[in-house]
């Protein structure tokens, strides 16, 4: 026992470096995010809302990534079941495009989508007659942020719903249920946590979006991009408040986030499968 | 009732059938064989998860293949149970009931709940249970849907074999009394030897052999089906040409059988069937203790003949005979208990 206690004390080498690049690993994620939430603390976060300008951009830039989410929640998720449960030619690669804009550099996918959505683009000269414009209007930033994001929705739910055994859905339908209603009461009901999850992700990868947005649209100005002109014309210490807002509204959805994966994590843990 | 006729289903390469089988109202069929013959992909088929390559499967004189599965009113309980772990166990029970007003509702829940024994379990999640407990609000659940038929996949494999016991009764009880044909699907001889009215015995995705299980265990229709149900001993051998009906083996020695041979057989003798006494010098079959192994209340005797044989003795019986490896015994198989099956 004593002698387990004494060698316990001595780090090895090995161990040593481990945690000593984690300390800097930490200190260099935390300090920047903690002197925004300081700024938070003194005072920004109250001077950021009076302002008229950072106010209207906070609602649009919220709001864009929410209806963002609700796009793409309606298009992603029958996506992420039929990648889940349906093996067909071209999966993996359609899978595998599903990720690209992830490795896209994000002002590459905002001209990416000029080419297609902009006024001489295949699409936007398609659309353009039923009113819809992709430059400088809310439509492209949802455009935007719509290809930066759905990945982590569609990916989000795929892995939830492929953490549903199928049988459920057999067991179901032999009581009854049709292949929605299956879906509806018993895989969704166990996979809600993931596909909320993933939903959160894009919603907060769509609110701090800058590259691809900033290409289609300049104006209305989201707050990524507001915090990048203040910066630019005014220098660091007009960008702050916009900086401080968005970091905090980051910040509560990495946190709810968190909080809904943990639970799961546990549970699937202590249940057999 | 349930009856199959050419039903065959095709999984990655994999054939299983054209198989026929008939299930009658409160008969209880199981199907039996080892893993990987097909089994769980007949009871999909019917069931309706997977899809029937040919065939039919009448359910209530209904060709149910093409149907939907919520169309065609077969209950299904899967080995691990997969109850909805979001739900209580009365919402697992309710999940399939339809129509009748809540209180109606909560009364059937209860009904069955008592029926399967687990009226104290309502309120709980299923991570709770345990595995016995599971399959019995599965069963539960599945007979609330009033289903025409029962199909159970290995429904006992995650049981204790102390729960075992009760649940097999539960199973035998609810087949009989709501007259409902039932297709149990393992790869356990003795549970399908406990349970069934009928054996189906599936090797390799073909049907080898349908019968009353003591029919199937003493007469197995070939040696595959016979080397599955624990006959060790599966000789070849031909017709001795002086005496019909004793078989010259292989591999050396002869046995006596109760009906003529043909020219060339497969002889089939099960270990139990073997009996040993000690060696005389005119017994006509002698042989040398190879292993002895303990399983249970006997120990399974590996003999030389030189053909090797298993004889399965009750352990009091190898102390009185003084087994030991390296003893030379005599070896005798009443005549009637030599299966003879057609060579080839």
């Amino acid at each position: 026992m004593r002698r387990r206690r004494m060698s316990g004390r001595r780090i090895s080498p090995f161990w040593a470096l481990c945690v000593a690049a984690g300390i800097l690993v930490v200190v260099f994620v935390a300090m920047p995010a903690a002197s925004m939430l300081a700024g938070a603390g003194a005072g920004l976060l109250g001077e950021a809302l009076r302002q008229d300008d950072v106010r209207r951009s906070l609602v649009l830039t919220v709001s864009a990534a929410l209806i963002t989410t609700v796009i793409g929640f309606v298009a992603g998720v029958p996506l992420a079941y039929l990648l889940a449960r349906k093996e067909f030619p071209g999966k993996r690669a359609v899978e595998g495009l599903i990720d690209v804009p992830i490795v896209f550099p994000h002002t590459a996918a905002g001209i990416a989508l000029l080419t297609v959505y902009g006024r001489q683009g295949i699409a936007g000269r398609l659309l353009a007659p039923l009113g819809l414009e992709f430059t400088e209007t809310v439509a492209g930033i949802v455009l935007a942020m719509l290809f930066v994001s759905l990945p982590f929705l569609v990916d989000g739910s795929r892995e939830a719903f492929a953490l549903v055994d199928e049988r459920y859905e057999h067991v179901a339908r032999t009581l009854g249920s049709s292949r929605f209603g299956a879906f509806a009461r018993v895989t969704f009901p166990q996979a809600w946590r993931g596909v909320l999850a993933g939903a959160l992700l894009m919603w907060g990868r769509g609110i701090s979006e800058f590259g691809a947005v900033v290409i289609l649209a300049y104006n209305p100005k989201v707050i990524s991009v507001l915090t990048f002109e203040r910066f630019e014309g005014f220098g660091l210490r007009a960008a702050q408040p916009p900086a401080v807002l968005i970091v905090l509204v980051a910040f509560l959805v990495f946190v709810l986030v968190r909080a809904l994966s943990a639970p799961r994590r546990r549970r699937s843990g202590t249940e057999p499968p | 009732m349930i009856e199959l006729s050419g039903l065959e289903v095709v999984a990655g390469g994999f054939e299983v059938g054209p198989l026929d089988l008939r299930v009658d109202d409160g008969r209880y069929v199981v199907l039996l064989g080892p893993s990987g013959a097909g089994k769980s992909l007949v009871l999909e088929a019917v069931a309706g998860v997977r899809r029937a390559a040919a065939g039919r499967a009448v359910i209530e004189g209904v060709d149910v293949v093409g149907l939907p599965p919520e169309r065609r009113r077969v209950g299904l309980v899967f080995q691990d149970g997969l109850l909805f772990p979001h739900l209580t166990v009365a919402a697992n029970i309710a999940f399939g009931t339809r129509g009748g007003r809540g209180g109606e509702r909560r009364g059937e829940v209860e009904r069955l709940a008592e029926k399967v024994g687990v009226v104290g379990l309502l309120t709980r999640r299923p991570g709770s249970l345990s595995g016995g407990e599971r399959q019995r609000v599965a069963l539960a659940r599945a007979l609330a849907a009033h289903p025409r038929a029962l199909l159970l996949d290995e429904p006992l494999s995650a049981v204790d074999p102390e729960a075992r016991e009760g649940l097999q009764d539960v199973l035998r009880r609810v087949c009989r009394e709501r007259r409902l044909p039932v297709v149990h699907v393992t790869h356990d001889r003795h549970e399908a030897f406990a349970l069934a009215d009928e054996c189906a015995v599936l090797i390799d995705g073909r049907l080898h052999q349908t019968g009353r299980p003591l029919d199937v265990l003493r007469r197995p229709a070939d040696a595959a089906v016979a080397r599955f149900l624990g006959a060790r001993n599966v000789m070849r051998a031909r017709r001795d040409p002086r005496d019909h009906r004793v078989a010259l083996l292989a591999d050396g020695g002869s046995l006596r059988t109760a009906d003529e041979l043909p020219g060339e057989a497969v002889l089939v003798v099960r270990p139990e069937d073997v009996r040993l006494a000690p060696a005389t010098p005119d017994g006509s079959l002698t042989a040398t203790v190879t292993r002895l192994t303990l399983q249970g209340g006997h120990v399974l005797v590996r003999l030389e003949v030189p053909a090797a044989l298993d004889a399965l003795v009750p352990a009091a019986e190898v102390e009185r005979l003084g087994l030991a490896v390296g003893l030379r015994v005599a070896v005798s198989v009443r005549p009637t208990d030599v299966h003879v099956l057609p060579a080839g």
